[in-house]
């Protein structure tokens, strides 16, 4: 920056003849000058603005030369500053070095004197600024390493996965608090021996890769049941450490709390014991028929032989149901179902789905009616899924129901909700079997269940459904005397009236896909 | 003392087919066979028909509606001398394994053996003519 513009000079004389006469010496030679005619113009323009180099006369009438040096460099100490004096002698030198002068020039000077003297001056300033600028540099530096490390210390403390790294020698380095918590400690001291105050464990995984022959970077991992009674896991890494060189410095441990993932593993296989057991069950009924046709040992009568046929036929028909309702739940689970959003209104819905059962509600003589509060609401859902919830319930309160029983569908709605009520004048169900309703497989079990058939499936698909549109479903049963389900809807806020209905329709058109594959 | 021909076995199983298959296969060794789907029927039978050995399911109603009924025949008069076994394919709702192969076991499950569903009808058969000969009067 300073080699590029002209080196800056004032020059501060009393004598107007020398300045005039050395300002266009020096102004010649590329310097830039200002000049001042006394002590205190000379202080007030030194002071005012940096110069590179001062050249100062030391006797003035009204301030001496070395007051306005101590002056400029009060303000400027990187300025140079030469004093020119007509009375040089070894005192006055030392004086003017004393008080922080670069060098001293006897008056008179030649044009050549005067023009070494700055050049060495110009070259001592440029140094002085590169020092300056280095040691600025560095101290910036420090602050910013500074900063960085307690930035650094900040964010490892506010981590929620507990962290340790150990030393090759297997002592504490660094920690954060998560890491006490996990590692079930009170304090951890910074350099001490950690390892054998570890879960043997972590130790373990620490010690593998601290004992290995040489550096290499593998990640060891392993999950702990942390108070061996199930209530917290975590699942503990441990990674090498590198110095810049290669060579190991240290271990370093991170401690996840897996709890959560863990329950939801353990639910996953629980129901997928509790899947291949139900379907165990009608694989092992047709089996034993296929074993008991084919026994020659066991006689068996042709009416016999036929039924057992049959019940083959019907167990394989409850068992490819089961599968499907399977995938259908797998689906909802998988959040992969692709849902086709649209306007939908109930009542449409409530009658097609009561046209699929004529044939049922006949055969056992059931009366249906549906009815419905005025001006209800659509909703906005996919068509498929609520009709699906609809037959469903339908059709338990077709098969739970006595024969000459009526069903009754109620739609309604209030502020915020769509209300569809369904409610059969059945066998009703017991508390106990009321609180497992929802359960994958719940089925109730007793005489007057026994035959009927079912996967134990469906309420729990429609829960699944209603909990997807943020819906609720409400159950009352009595033993005996029938069970009424209610599902609500939560209805679109602002636009649920019939009164909008006009702004409200959407064309085929404007329906739209969600294919919610989060 | 009874001839093999006339010993009655009580079969009990809440799935139709199974108790069906086993009745027809128990019946078609030489034994006579009542059957009940679940412990309520099933203790009336007992109480009623006396058998001279019970096979039960152990999941009906409940997880164990098999033991309950087999606690309660070991309990009766008659009961407690007759071989009780249940049949069992589902380890996993209880989270153990069950076996009563020592008498300790037998005591505390109060039967006298498990036996793996689907049910191998000859191991069924070898167990209840062991029991029948070893307590022969």
């Amino acid at each position: 920056m300073q080699n590029s513009s002209r080196p800056k000079v004032l020059l501060v004389d009393d004598e107007k003849l020398l300045r005039t006469g050395t300002k266009r010496l020096l102004e010649s030679e590329g310097y830039f000058v200002d000049t001042a005619g006394n002590g205190s113009e000379g202080i007030k323009l030194g002071s005012s603005s940096e110069y590179d180099i001062a050249l100062i006369d030391l006797k003035m009438p009204d301030v001496d030369g070395i007051h306005v040096l101590n002056e400029i460099l009060k303000i400027h100490p990187q300025t140079i500053c030469i004093i020119a004096t007509g009375y040089a002698s070894y005192e006055t030198a030392i004086e003017a070095t004393k008080a922080g002068a670069f060098s001293y020039i006897p008056k008179p000077f030649t044009p050549e004197e005067i023009l070494l003297k700055l050049k060495e001056a110009y070259y001592k300033r440029q140094l002085l600024l590169e020092t300056e600028k280095l040691r600025r540099e560095r101290e910036e530096r420090l602050l910013e390493v500074a900063f960085e490390k307690t930035r650094l210390n900040t964010i490892i403390n506010s981590i929620t996965d507990g962290l340790l790294v150990v030393n090759k020698d297997g002592q504490a380095v660094l920690y954060n608090p998560s890491a006490l918590k996990y590692l079930q400690l009170d304090k951890i001291k910074i350099e001490e021996y950690i390892i054998d105050k570890l879960h043997a464990e972590i130790a373990g995984l620490i010690n593998k890769i601290l004992s290995a022959q040489k550096f290499e970077h593998k990640s060891y991992s392993t999950q702990i049941d942390l108070n061996r009674n199930g209530q917290i896991f975590v699942e503990a890494t441990s990674s090498p450490v590198p110095h810049p060189d290669g060579s190991l410095a240290g271990v370093v441990v991170v401690i996840k709390d897996i709890t959560e993932l863990k329950k939801l593993e353990i639910l996953k296989s629980r129901f997928v014991s509790m899947v291949s057991h139900e379907l165990k069950a009608p694989i092992a009924a047709v089996y034993g028929y296929l074993r008991l046709l084919s026994d020659e040992t066991v006689n068996l009568g042709g009416e016999q032989k036929k039924n057992y046929i049959l019940r083959s036929q019907l167990r394989l028909d409850s068992l490819l149901k089961m599968v499907n309702d399977l995938l259908d739940i797998s689906r909802i689970e998988m959040k992969k179902v692709s849902r086709e959003i649209r306007e939908i209104q109930i009542l449409s819905v409530i009658k097609s789905a009561a046209e699929l059962f004529q044939n049922e509600l006949k055969g056992k003589n059931i009366s249906l009616s549906i009815n419905s509060n005025d001006g209800i609401p659509a909703i906005y859902a996919d068509y498929d899924e609520i009709t699906r919830v609809l037959t469903n319930l339908l059709s338990n309160a077709i098969k739970y129901n006595k024969a000459g029983g009526t069903v009754a569908i109620h739609a309604g709605s209030t502020e915020s909700y769509l209300t569809v009520e369904i409610s059969d004048t059945g066998i009703g169900m017991k508390p106990a079997e009321k609180e497992r309703l929802f359960r994958e497989f719940f089925r109730a079990k007793n005489e007057k269940t026994k035959n009927i058939n079912g996967t134990g499936l469906g309420l729990s698909i429609i829960k699944r459904i209603v909990d997807f549109y943020s819906g609720k479903i409400e159950v009352e049963s009595e033993w005996g005397k029938g069970t009424c389900f209610k599902i609500s809807f939560p209805l679109r806020s602002g636009m649920h009236k019939t009164e909008n209905e006009e702004q409200i329709i959407l064309s085929d058109d404007n329906s739209f896909r969600i294919n919610n594959n989060k | 003392m009874q001839s093999d021909e006339s010993k009655k076995i009580l079969l009990v199983d809440d799935d139709i087919d199974l108790l069906e298959q086993n009745k027809v296969l128990i019946e078609s060794k030489g034994y006579k066979v009542i059957t009940a789907e679940n412990s309520k029927d099933a203790w009336e039978l007992f109480k009623q028909h006396k058998p001279d050995a019970a096979v039960i399911d152990l999941i009906m109603e409940e997880h164990d509606s098999g033991f309950i009924l087999s606690h309660k025949i070991k309990k009766d008069g008659h009961g407690k001398n007759i071989p009780v076994f249940i049949l069992t394919s589902a380890t996993y709702l209880t989270g153990f394994k069950f076996d009563a192969s020592t008498e300790e076991e037998k005591e505390w499950i109060k039967c006298d053996g498990m036996l793996n569903k689907p049910v191998v009808i000859d191991d069924l058969v070898q167990r209840l003519e062991s029991y029948f000969s070893v307590n022969k009067s």
